[in-house]
């Protein structure tokens, strides 16, 4: 088992990552900027290295600051986290080079899962479900054009490099794509230093359900269930849930039986989430597949028991898998709430001191977070200062649970994303769990709306 | 210069035994060093735990293992993640601010040495005047001895830091009267 493992991240995962490491009885070092001096996970950290200035390019991105903190500190392992070098092949290469454990799959796997064309490509050949799509890079409009009509519209365009939902364009014609090809590979350059795109079938209405795997360094690999992230404003997601109300029973086992298979045949080590599309006619579509711990593991935790980082740790560390596909049993329903710092109406970010904080509690209630009272929340980092995530033994009584406890959520000093929240939880299609990755669309020109026409207001998003 | 010049330039300082060799032309500088021992000398302190000092005021004072934490720093603490008997004494010895005296900072992470070799002499001591472009120590990251500039011209009057220590982004190196 490690001694002593670097955290390569901040906020509330850097924070979540520590408990891990505590419980395990391994010391903890942490990396920080200067702007976040005053952080939550420095404070519980064992040791802490100012790495950088606040910058994420000069500081959590810097990985000569980073490896060189691993060095001075004489750790053994490095946990990523998520975002940040979570998915850099590079940064993987450069640990195992220095002789430093990456709590994570290895280079050779990110880097295939990192390019999106090579991913699909990659799944098709395993016999795993894929989008319609063009296999391979788009090089020129012509060619482009003609696999999109190919396909059928509409159509998506999407970086190779990319991921997150960032860098993509919905095309509905010849047109269009000839006129919005340039754009998305220049947005692409800009976002992820390649232009490369490639194209797959856009499914109008579709919900995105991820499965969570997991592999040991000994071939075993098991998937715990799926969540539930079609709640989404810009492909950034907002609410999560697991179960999915979409899901039958077998589905979800054709679906983790198809994300395991992958998995063991690309030698899939320590967690990971294989990204799918399900459409109206409950068909899967593999989309992508990331090699890290990703923002809502809590949902899956919840459900299934257990401790996602804690066994990142451990299979880092070589060990094997405590459990098989049949000791994982889903238990209830989880739903998150990521709370950001911004405006519930605008979504402008609301950085600025924290003057107060009264965090829910009670049973089936878990804040995962960042802040305290008193913390200055800074501007140069994303804005997700806390998750908010309930577990009930049903659907609805999860929904009661979640509205509760955000009403206890109180923040003052800053705006955040709370009532926003409640109203999600409000609608109508929420509750009845009958939605797709247009909800946020859909909601939105509901509550414009409302605004209009304040007498309306009652008849929700329902169309 | 491209790759291929640069190797050929490390070759021909090797085969000549030379022990640095420094290249200046328009826009770019390069300085090549060979150190005595194939590999460099590391000085860490064997037993005692590592030390992170900020050296800035208001950071957080870490409370013996298993005693809770105040959530907000105490102002005017000294600043420390860690330490030992010996080096608490090096961490509290913090320049007075006052309008004269400056901090030379160090810019990465890393283990300081005041001396390009064990057996060299240091590259600056308390009195030195130093210029802006004098080598002040050397910080070493990932097996690379990167040369510290002053950047500011004065008296060095503080040396902060100990040779072999562990140093963070932004810990203070120096008090510099300038």
């Amino acid at each position: 088992m490690f001694k002593k493992i670097l955290i390569a991240n901040r906020g509330e995962i850097a924070t979540r990552i520590i408990w891990a490491c505590k419980e395990l009885g391994v010391r903890t070092v942490a990396v920080h900027s200067e702007s976040d001096r005053d952080s939550l996970h420095v404070r519980f950290a064992d040791e802490a290295i100012c790495i950088g200035p606040s910058p994420s390019a000069k500081s959590y991105l810097n990985i000569p600051a980073v490896i060189s903190a691993a060095e001075i500190a004489n750790v053994d392992a490095i946990h990523p986290g998520y975002g940040f070098l979570a998915e850099n092949a590079y940064f993987a290469e450069v640990c195992e080079a220095c002789n430093i454990k990456f709590i994570g799959p290895s280079a050779a796997t990110i880097q295939l899962m990192g390019d999106k064309a090579e991913a699909r490509a990659a799944m098709k050949s395993i016999g795993v479900p894929i989008t319609p799509g063009f296999d391979g890079v788009i090089e020129d409009e012509e060619e482009g054009a003609r696999a999109a009509g190919a396909i059928g519209y509409p159509v998506i365009i999407k970086a190779v490099a990319g991921g997150g939902g960032r860098g993509m364009r919905i095309v509905r014609n010849r047109e269009e794509f000839i006129a919005s090809l340039p754009g998305a590979q220049h947005e692409a350059q800009q976002a992820f230093g390649n232009s490369a795109v490639y194209i797959e079938k856009y499914i109008e209405t579709a919900r995105h359900i991820e499965i969570q795997v997991l592999g040991d360094q000994h071939g075993n690999v098991v998937h715990l269930g799926e969540r539930e992230c079609s709640i989404q404003r810009r492909h950034q997601k907002l609410v999560e849930e697991s179960p999915s109300p979409a899901l039958t029973p077998e589905l979800r086992r054709s679906m983790g039986e198809i994300a395991v298979r992958a998995c063991a045949e690309i030698g899939y080590v320590n967690a990971g989430t294989m990204e799918f599309l399900l459409d109206e006619d409950k068909n899967f579509y593999f989309m992508e597949m990331n090699t890290r711990i990703q923002v809502e593991h809590p949902v899956t935790e919840f459900v299934t028991n257990t401790d996602l980082v804690r066994e990142q740790i451990l299979v880092a560390a070589g060990e094997r898998l405590e459990f098989d596909q049949d000791d994982i049993i889903f238990n209830g329903h989880a739903i998150e709430c990521r709370i950001n710092a911004e405006s519930p109406v605008t979504h402008a970010p609301s950085p600025g001191l924290i003057t107060a904080l009264n965090l829910p509690g009670g049973p089936g209630v878990r804040v995962d977070t960042s802040a305290y009272p008193g913390w200055f929340v800074p501007p140069h980092y994303d804005s997700l200062i806390a998750k908010l995530i309930v577990h009930h033994r049903t659907r609805d009584m999860a929904i009661a649970r979640m509205r509760r406890a955000l009403e206890a959520f109180i923040v003052e000093g800053i705006e955040t994303s709370v009532s926003l929240h409640q109203r999600i939880l409000a609608e109508p299609d929420f509750e009845a769990g009958n939605f797709s990755t247009r909800f946020m669309e859909r909601f939105n020109k509901a509550q414009d709306r409302s605004k209009r026409n304040p007498q309306h207001a009652a008849q929700g998003a329902g169309e | 210069m491209n790759l291929k010049e640069i190797k050929d330039l490390i070759e021909l300082v090797s085969d000549k035994g030379f022990a640095e060799f420094e290249i200046e032309r328009q826009g770019f500088r390069l300085r090549i060093s060979r150190f005595r021992e194939s590999q460099p000398q590391i000085v860490h302190p064997a037993s005692a735990p590592i030390i992170f000092s900020s050296g800035i005021p208001g950071t957080p004072e870490l409370l013996s293992s298993g005693a809770q934490r105040a959530l907000r720093p105490a102002e005017e603490t000294p600043a420390a993640n860690q330490v030992t008997g010996a080096q608490k004494s090096a961490v509290k010895e913090q320049p007075a601010p006052d309008s004269e005296t400056q901090v030379i900072k160090s810019p990465i992470v890393g283990t300081f040495y005041r001396a390009s070799s064990p057996a060299s002499e240091p590259f600056v001591k308390i009195g030195d005047h130093v210029e802006p472009d004098s080598v002040v120590c050397i910080i070493e990251a990932m097996k690379l001895m990167n040369e510290i500039q002053a950047e500011m011209s004065g008296e060095i009057v503080r040396v902060l830091v100990e040779n072999g220590q562990p140093v963070e982004y932004g810990q203070p190196l120096f008090g510099i009267k300038t």
